[in-house]
């Protein structure tokens, strides 16, 4: 494990990209409650000294909703991350190791919904959902249509661990079904697990983004979003108008925790990845 | 691997490359299109779909653009009220008289329609009278205020009197409005459709009149596609000679290019690609170095005409509490809409439903007000008001409230105010109300839904509360007209099973419940049928009273009929402040109508 790290930390992309991502983490976990926002001033005024980021429609100090709105990306990319991640890989494990009719189902079940476009349906279940979505609902809602990439290739490495020696020799000594799977298959596969899971969370982010920026996103107090702060800035036309500071600053902040778990998880391939090891 | 990279990097690029061109050509269009830009007038924001028909007899809604609605180039109303002095001006017709049994208007002799038969009686009474003959004609409502039309002859002038229908609506207000909103077809032409059709109203709709349509206004339809429709002027237009003094209308074509996006209103507007609109444009002061301008040059830049309301669902509890309403009237922050959902464009709010200026002015009582109204934007007020009528407010630990408990120690409902999404203005004011009044302790949220969800909840009562601008046009019935849709429980249905209102949609005033309150109805059929200023005066103050001591609803501000904003790099010469001539409307509605002929090309 020391190893892995030392290896990691010799790798350029990982040290940017943690520094990245632990920079981002700090703001939103405390940046909402260090920084104390300006008072309420006129809509859309330019940045100066007291708003360092200008105001938004309704006159409020945008660092503020910067940070509390990184805070809810997060949480919406982490949440959907877990839940992603967490079904897939146990849909995974268990179609692939148990193989059989229940790897026809639930391959059955895996195939749907890639083959439903799950931006759709996110955008179907979120519109028919009109009164208060909040964070969470939004969260789960992502969680619950990402996962199939994952479950297809957790199966398919989980498949071809089937076979081995050290699974043989478990059986032999009765150990069940689920202590096989999460004792000797799943720390096989933990590297690979992390990984999608940090690109679970990138795509959580984006696509909470996604669906806010057209309206769809959380609503109801505090329910501020990356996403959030783009759509109002559309329907208030800052584009049209030339508010800069209404779109840019929080399209950077996305793009940079994006990046970051990019960063992350390419470097990190290339350390666990026995064939990409230097 | 890289020539199939290759391959969709250049499919990428060249279908890149030809929607940047396609978008290119568009803007380029109107250069080609053989309407040379110094005599035509672009004007927008009265259709946004296709247009389809241009048949008068049509649901207005369906109708395209100038045959729909209130516009006065194609079609003509017998008359035009100008909202500025109060005055009915004459077009088709010229007001002689008004009073309680009957309104009475003379023809002009010279009117005539563009195939240059005379405009006379027939006309008027076959859209006036098309509701007898067939009951869904979308005018069949005026029999309900006119009972009959008389016609005779004055000094070879025809004198046309419509009758006060005394068992109806006994109504002659309104029947002064129904002069400008009803336009004169002609009827040679509509009775020729329909005999041709064995009197069947239903195929006669399904003309188009795109071709050559017999029109009695200064322009009529030259070409119309899916981005634009093209006014061509009539030079022969009778009303040249007798109403602007042989001149003709300046711009020789009008052009309504049709946008489906409300900020091309302001892009274009700012070009000089279009001349005028009527839309919401925030922080207009800002775009007056591109040359665009407005009535007033200082707030609130537009001229006050119609109130925004906050409808209430007054049959749901806490709503059907007069206090409750009375609280959240008193705790809303005006200012603070006025000046960061409205960039500035409300004068100050004054409580009630009779606006403190222009012509309504004469009505606005500010002493009986102050009495009976809560104080406007005071928080402190509403805290209390709430507290001593039993209602209780959990707030946590930052404030924030938790929930809130009514009398009976019941925990409230969060009420969610409805509002079109996308409607930024209005978004804007619902978020600040729902923050104001959760800083009172009022449970209540956003609820923007999709516009299809949005116009049928509103007659059905299907809402807590919803944000609502109700169709009272700036007429000479003000603001009698703004009590009733608001006050009027002639209607009344309870809210569900398909029971729909027109007015009034927040249910208040049951007739059937035990608190109805009839002296509303009773002042509301009453006021039309005085004509005595001072006791109209004592009328409306009543009525006002009624409404701020009951709160139905609650008026969140007030802003012009429409937001008319004009460029001055193509054409100048439009009315203002210091150049009053016509009313601050589109050269399109009413007499703004009159400017049409004011205007001069700029220099």
């Amino acid at each position: 494990m020391l190893k892995l790290l030392k290896n990691l930390i010799k790798e350029p992309m990982f040290v940017i990209g943690s520094f990245l991502f632990l920079t981002t983490i700090l703001a939103g976990l405390l940046g909402p409650s260090l920084y104390s926002a300006a008072p309420d001033g006129m809509s859309y005024e330019s940045p100066s000294a007291t708003y360092l980021l200008g105001t938004d429609n309704l006159g409020q100090d945008y660092v503020a909703l910067l940070l509390r709105g990184l805070q809810n990306s997060l949480f919406v990319g982490f949440m959907a991350g877990i839940i992603a991640t967490t079904i897939g890989t146990m849909v995974g494990l268990f179609a692939g190791f148990k193989g059989g009719l229940l790897d026809d189902i639930l391959n059955m079940f895996t195939n749907l919904f890639i083959v439903i476009p799950s931006f759709v349906v996110l955008v179907l279940v979120s519109a028919s959902w009109p009164e208060g979505r909040s964070l969470t609902l939004i969260a789960f809602l992502i969680g619950f249509t990402t996962w199939p990439w994952t479950a297809r290739s957790v199966r398919a490495q989980a498949a071809s661990l089937r076979g081995r020696d050290h699974i043989s020799l478990a059986r032999i000594n009765g150990a069940s079904n689920l202590q096989i799977i999460f004792k000797h298959i799943l720390p096989y596969l933990a590297s690979y697990v992390f990984m999608v899971f940090i690109m679970q969370v990138a795509s959580g982010i984006l696509s909470e983004s996604a669906i806010s920026m057209i309206g769809l996103g959380p609503i109801g107090e505090g329910a501020t979003s990356l996403g959030v702060i783009l759509n109002t800035a559309k329907n208030n036309s800052a584009i049209t108008y030339g508010y800069w500071w209404g779109i840019f600053p929080a399209a950077i902040v996305i793009t940079i925790i994006v990046f970051a778990l990019y960063l992350l998880n390419n470097s990190m391939e290339g350390v666990f990845n026995p064939r990409l090891r230097k | 691997m890289n020539f199939s990279k290759t391959v969709v990097f250049s499919v990428f690029t060249l279908s890149l490359a030809l929607l940047i061109s396609c978008g290119d050509e568009k803007k380029g269009e109107s250069r080609s299109t053989g309407y040379p830009r110094s005599e035509t007038l672009y004007l927008a924001g009265s259709q946004w779909g296709d247009p389809n028909t241009f048949n008068p007899l049509i649901e207005p809604w369906l109708v395209a653009w100038p045959a729909n609605d209130r516009f006065n180039l194609m079609y003509e109303p017998l008359t035009a009220y100008n909202s500025l002095t109060g005055v009915t001006e004459p077009i088709l017709g010229t007001l002689i008289s008004y009073d309680t049994e009957k309104v009475v208007v003379d023809i002009q002799p010279e009117a005539k329609w563009s195939d240059g038969v005379s405009v006379t009686s027939t006309d008027v009474k076959f859209i006036y009278e098309l509701g007898k003959r067939f009951p869904q004609a979308t005018v069949a409502y005026v029999g309900e205020f006119v009972s009959e039309i008389k016609v005779d002859t004055v000094d070879n002038v025809e004198r046309v009197s419509f009758m006060v229908n005394k068992e109806g609506r006994n109504n002659p207000l309104a029947i002064l409005d129904q002069l400008q909103a009803i336009r004169i077809v002609p009827a040679h032409i509509f009775e020729k459709h329909l005999a041709e059709n064995n009197n069947n109203f239903d195929e006669v709709k399904k003309i188009k009149c795109d071709k050559d349509p017999v029109v009695s206004g200064p322009y009529t339809l030259a070409h119309y596609n899916n981005e634009r429709i093209v006014l061509q002027r009539r030079d022969d237009y009778w009303g040249n000679k007798v109403l602007h003094e042989g001149k003709l209308p300046v711009p020789r074509f009008i052009i309504h290019p049709i946008y489906k996006n409300n900020d091309h209103f302001a892009i274009n507007l700012q070009k000089g690609a279009l001349d005028a609109s009527m839309n919401f444009i925030p922080r207009i002061q800002e775009k007056r170095k591109d040359g665009v301008s407005t009535w007033y040059d200082a707030p609130p830049y537009f001229v006050p005409g119609s109130m925004h309301f906050l409808y209430l669902n007054n049959t749901k509890a806490p709503l059907n509490d007069r206090n409750f309403r009375r609280a959240m009237a008193a705790a809303i922050d005006y200012a603070a809409i006025n000046r960061l959902a409205l960039s500035n464009y409300m004068g100050e709010i004054k409580p009630g439903l009779i606006m403190p200026d222009g012509l309504e002015k004469k009505y606005y009582n500010a002493e009986e007000v102050a009495k009976h109204s809560v104080p406007l934007g005071d928080r402190e007020y509403a805290k209390n008001l709430l507290e001593k009528s039993g209602y209780k407010s959990v707030f946590d630990n930052n404030g924030n409230l938790r929930h809130s408990i009514g009398p009976n120690g019941d925990t409230l409902p969060t009420l969610l105010i409805r509002a079109p999404a996308g409607w930024s203005d209005w978004e804007a004011i619902v978020n600040l109300v729902v923050r104001q009044l959760r800083a009172v302790g009022i449970d209540v949220r956003e609820g923007f839904v999709d516009g299809s969800q949005y116009w049928p909840s509103l007659p059905s009562g299907n809402f807590d509360m919803i944000m609502r601008k109700p169709p009272v046009a700036v007429t000479a019935s003000l603001p009698w007209n703004r009590f009733n849709a608001v006050m009027s429980s002639r209607n009344w249905r309870p809210v569900g099973d398909g029971n729909f209102m027109n007015e009034n949609e927040g249910r208040y005033n049951n007739p059937n419940a035990p608190g109805y309150n009839k002296r509303v109805d009773d002042l509301l059929d009453l006021i039309p049928l005085i004509t005595d200023e001072e006791e109209l005066k004592a009328a409306y103050a009543e009525l006002n009273n009624i409404f701020l001591e009951d709160q139905p609803v609650i008026p969140v501000c007030h802003l012009p009929e429409e937001y008319y904003q004009f460029s001055t790099k193509v054409w100048t010469g439009w009315p203002t402040e210091k150049n009053p001539f016509a009313p601050p409307q589109l050269p399109w509605v009413g007499s703004g109508i009159n400017t049409l002929w004011r205007l001069q090309p700029a220099k």
